[in-house]
């Protein structure tokens, strides 16, 4: 992408004002996104990213500039524009860039690039005569597609240079079922860090009924009584609550600088004894997964609470230099505009004891909560809210009648001791996570658990 | 290459594909942020970044492809992109490339003077503002973010129908997040604010306005989770109406995602209530003289005396209509498909203060923050049930705050339960926005609300 001697002179430069470390970050990205409604391609569009990124530290300052222009003018100018930000002497020369071939951990076999467009199209129209097909009162469905390539290489004045590819699917069918005044969506985006291959292998007839499914049960749904409840929340997309409740709290964004709950409390018990909670970059093709981290780090598996215990924080490079500590392999962005922060990849609670069947038949009155949508935490205070998308009252250790228009809200640290009950089934979502360094691919994922009490915000008065 | 030669080049080369109608479309942005912690640049970012993209019609259709690299590898990509991807268009009605209005307006919307500041002042400024954010109040340990941002962008449009449009704008803003605590109570409060008058930054005010609010959240009780009068405050206010905004769009009328199908010029709200889309306003972030199809814009109401004048508008979604563009033809950056969006849209303010609509409350929750909005509220049935923070009010006073809620109700009903508008408009950019949208404070008859 770039020759090594082009990316010494920039890394020299970029230390000429007494810089102590920089780095350089080249990315040229190939997207395909597509859209279907109504049964009709509404929009086609591909693209072409393409920008530097350059970033000094000196001790706890850290500075970014980025650019689109990469002739080697371009990228000394922005080289430049960072180092005038550091006043000072050069102290530290660039080591002697080593070239590092990281094996590929997460297969390709069908590069999107290569593959027609037409066949993502029939893809899609499937996906859209499933989901329209389901039931009458579907009255409209959205699918959207979308495929691409990332090609980064990071160097840094460690002698760091490693360049990585990263090929990512994914599908999402949104379906609205409407009755007189009512309308409800439904929703389901299964993604994967694969190629095509993905759509081709992927169960579409399971998807896209699952997103009707949900629309036209909700459409029947009560309004969902407001309190305190024992809340079950089932496994893969549930785990959104805990990458809320905990995960962002966890990240050095917040912990370096002590703003967050889980600040200086490694060895503590943080959680209830059956939560152990996992960031796991490396899992083969999951739609989180990484092989480097946007700093060049090796992805890893990172025990972040085990059986109830603090045991360590996602860490980059520069919050680690805060922090004192040594980076976890998480120092991930959305793309050469943004400075790399730590991160979550596949963030999940691991399986626990407990049936699903146990767990709803132990619950004399609660709600149960099928699929989650989205969520949002305050890290200062832990305070965390979320949307859910299908959810059911549980009497007598049965899950009864469908309720829509549920919020749950509580306090991470609080919700993490009030978990009771964790089951045996675990699986993972795919999601986007929105911070300080972008939107980027997440999954996140649990077995079904229990929160002995949860505040539940719905339309209807408390009972 | 420079940009009039890429687009020569990518012209003839579009030509000789067979495409008869294109559009080049041009962005240029510079960007400046600074964050500082406790006395020390935390953070410093600089940049320069460009890109375009490619519209034009293939076979009758409008196929689209963007790039960040003006060369000759990028010509090809756009234009075999372009075409493969118009084919796959079914929609029954085209875009088209838009040979351009009678008259733009001539408004500027960039800052000489705002382009004159340096980073050094820029720094200052921030360093001011946390000497008062430490030393008015003991309780404030640190900052959660607290930054300054400023950009300048540039945009050029040139199509093969003759139309060449450019233009420029600049801002800057601040963000504060200020934390306070208090025994084992932590609490945070935020001000942001816009301007392209960059003396309008009082250190002393923005302080004052972050610690106040972060204070305000300490000692919260709990309350009676029931229906209540509930007083939006002015920041709370704008930030539900810029979630529900998308339902104002003609293109969400017609993919059936917004019950105001059909409803222009039918009451949709109560009498008081007026909505603006002013693309002129000359603080407005979002001003401009031509929307992204280079068709000029408009200002325009779009709630009239509770009335639905208009939808919002493109040439395509007006055609299906059979209406003219509002021109709020959007796109994101040259990176987006076309869309549709507000430019500065507000709801009219009374002549009611703040201070006059919290004492005409008897019992009531004043909301001063909402959040998980992206989630919470469903733009296509109207209801939401979100996490908010806010007040308990007694008597016409503010008696405490309140632990963490959530309220809930119908977007489409709140329009119809306004009771008062208040006199305190203020303009926002949530980080979910497409569009700067500002209100004044809202006192809701009732609305459902739960607490922790």
């Amino acid at each position: 992408m770039l020759s090594q001697s082009v990316i010494h002179d920039v890394i020299t430069a970029a230390l000429a004002t007494g810089g102590d470390f920089a780095e350089v970050f080249v990315e040229d990205r190939f997207t395909n996104n597509l859209a279907l409604q109504g049964g009709k391609i509404e929009s086609s569009l591909s693209g072409r990213d393409y920008g530097i990124g350059i970033r000094v530290f000196k001790g706890l300052q850290s500075v970014y500039a980025y650019t689109t222009d990469g002739s080697k003018e371009g990228l000394l100018k922005a080289a430049g524009k960072a180092a005038q930000a550091i006043s000072g002497e050069k102290i530290i020369q660039p080591a002697q860039l080593q070239k590092e071939i990281i094996p590929a951990v997460h297969h390709i076999s069908l590069n999107p690039r290569e593959v027609e467009k037409l066949r993502k199209v029939d893809v899609m129209k499937k996906a859209y005569e499933i989901a329209k097909n389901y039931h009458s009162s579907i009255q409209q469905v959205t699918v959207r597609y979308l495929d691409e390539e990332q090609n980064v290489l990071i160097a840094n004045s460690e002698g760091k240079f490693v360049e990585d590819r990263r090929v990512r699917s994914r599908l999402a069918i949104q379906s609205i079922a409407a009755k007189g005044n009512q309308m409800q969506p439904g929703f389901y985006g299964p993604g994967a860090h694969k190629g095509f291959e993905f759509m081709e292998n992927l169960n579409l007839e399971h998807y896209a009924n699952e997103a009707s499914r949900i629309a036209v049960t909700m459409l029947g749904a009560d309004p969902c009584p407001s309190g305190k409840f024992p809340v079950i929340i089932d496994n893969e997309f549930g785990g959104v609550i805990f990458h809320e409740a905990c995960g962002h709290g966890l990240e050095a964004t917040s912990v370096a600088k002590e703003n967050s709950v889980f600040a200086n409390r490694i060895g503590e018990k943080v959680a209830s004894d059956v939560v152990t909670y996992i960031d796991d970059g490396t899992i083969a093709n999951e739609w989180g997964s990484i092989t480097i981290d946007d700093e060049g780090e090796k992805a890893r598996k990172n025990v972040l609470i085990e059986n109830g215990i603090l045991k360590g924080y996602l860490i980059d490079k520069f919050g680690g230099r805060r922090m004192g500590m040594e980076s976890t392999g998480s120092g991930r962005r959305q793309s050469y505009r943004f400075a790399p922060t730590s991160r979550m990849t596949n963030t999940y609670i691991a399986n626990g004891k407990s049936t699903p069947e146990e767990i709803v038949s132990n619950t004399e009155y609660g709600i149960y909560t099928k699929y989650m949508g989205g969520g949002q935490v305050n890290t200062t205070t832990g305070d965390y809210n979320f949307a859910v998308m299908e959810a059911y009252l549980v009497k007598d250790g049965k899950i009864g009648k469908p309720l829509k228009g549920a919020t749950l809200i509580g306090n991470g640290p609080k919700t993490l001791q009030l978990v009771d009950m964790v089951g045996n089934n675990l699986d993972h979502g795919a999601g986007m996570c929105g911070s300080q360094s972008g939107s980027i691919p997440v999954n996140v994922g649990q077995p079904m658990i229990r929160v002995s009490e949860m505040t539940v915000g719905g339309t209807k008065g408390g009972e | 290459m420079n940009l009039h030669e890429f687009k020569e080049k990518l012209f003839t080369l579009g030509e000789q594909h067979g495409f008869t109608d294109m559009e080049l479309y041009y962005e240029r942005e510079e960007k400046f942020a600074c964050e500082l912690f406790k006395g020390e640049i935390d953070s410093y970012d600089t940049s320069e970044v460009f890109g375009t993209s490619f519209r034009g019609l293939y076979e009758g259709r409008m196929g689209y492809a963007f790039t960040e690299k003006l060369d000759e590898e990028s010509l090809s990509f756009l234009i075999e992109n372009a075409k493969e991807n118009s084919q796959f268009i079914e929609d029954e009605v085209q875009e088209e490339i838009f040979a351009g209005s009678k008259k733009y307006e001539a408004g500027s919307y960039y800052s000489s003077s705002l382009a004159e500041v340096t980073i050094a002042e820029k720094i200052n400024l921030l360093k001011e503002i946390e000497k008062h954010i430490y030393a008015y109040d003991e309780r404030v340990t640190g900052t959660d973010y607290f930054m300054l941002r400023s950009g300048e962008t540039e945009r050029v449009l040139l199509n093969s129908k003759g139309l060449s449009l450019s233009e420029k704008n600049n801002h800057a803003g601040i963000y504060v997040s200020v934390i306070v605590k208090q025994g084992d109570q932590v609490k945070n409060g935020e001000y942001s604010k816009f301007t392209r008058d960059f003396s309008i930054f009082n250190p002393e005010e923005i302080a004052r306005h972050a610690v106040e609010e972060a204070l305000s959240q300490l000692d919260a009780r709990s309350a009676e989770s029931k229906n209540y009068p509930v007083l939006l405050r002015n920041d709370a206010a704008g930030a539900l109406l810029q979630t529900y905004i998308p339902v104002f769009s003609a293109e969400n009328t017609q993919k059936g995602q917004s019950a105001l199908k059909g409803k222009t010029g039918e009451s949709i709200a109560v009498a008081s209530l007026n909505i603006v889309d002013d693309p002129f306003l000359e603080e407005g972030l979002l001003s401009s003289n031509f929307d992204s199809e280079g068709v000029a814009t408009a200002r325009k109401d779009i709630v009239k005396d509770g009335r639905l004048i208009t939808l919002m508008h493109n040439c395509k979604t007006a055609q299906k209509d059979g209406v003219e563009s509002t021109g709020n033809a959007y796109k994101a950056s040259y990176k987006g498909a076309l869309t549709v969006a507000p430019t500065n849209l507000y709801v009219n303010p009374s002549d009611q203060s703040y201070d006059e609509l919290v004492s005409s409350l008897s019992e009531g929750i004043i909301i001063t923050e909402l959040s998980g909005l992206h989630s919470g509220a469903n733009t296509v049935s109207g209801d939401f049930s979100i996490a908010a923070n806010g007040y308990y009010v007694k008597d016409g006073k503010v008696q405490n705050a309140v632990n963490q809620m959530t309220i809930a109700g119908n977007f489409y009903e709140l329009l119809n339960n306004i009771e008062a508008i208040g006199s305190d408009l203020e303009f926002s950019l949530g980080f979910m926005a497409t569009g700067y949208i500002g209100s004044p404070s809202l006192l809701i008859r009732e609305l459902a609300v739960t607490v922790e």
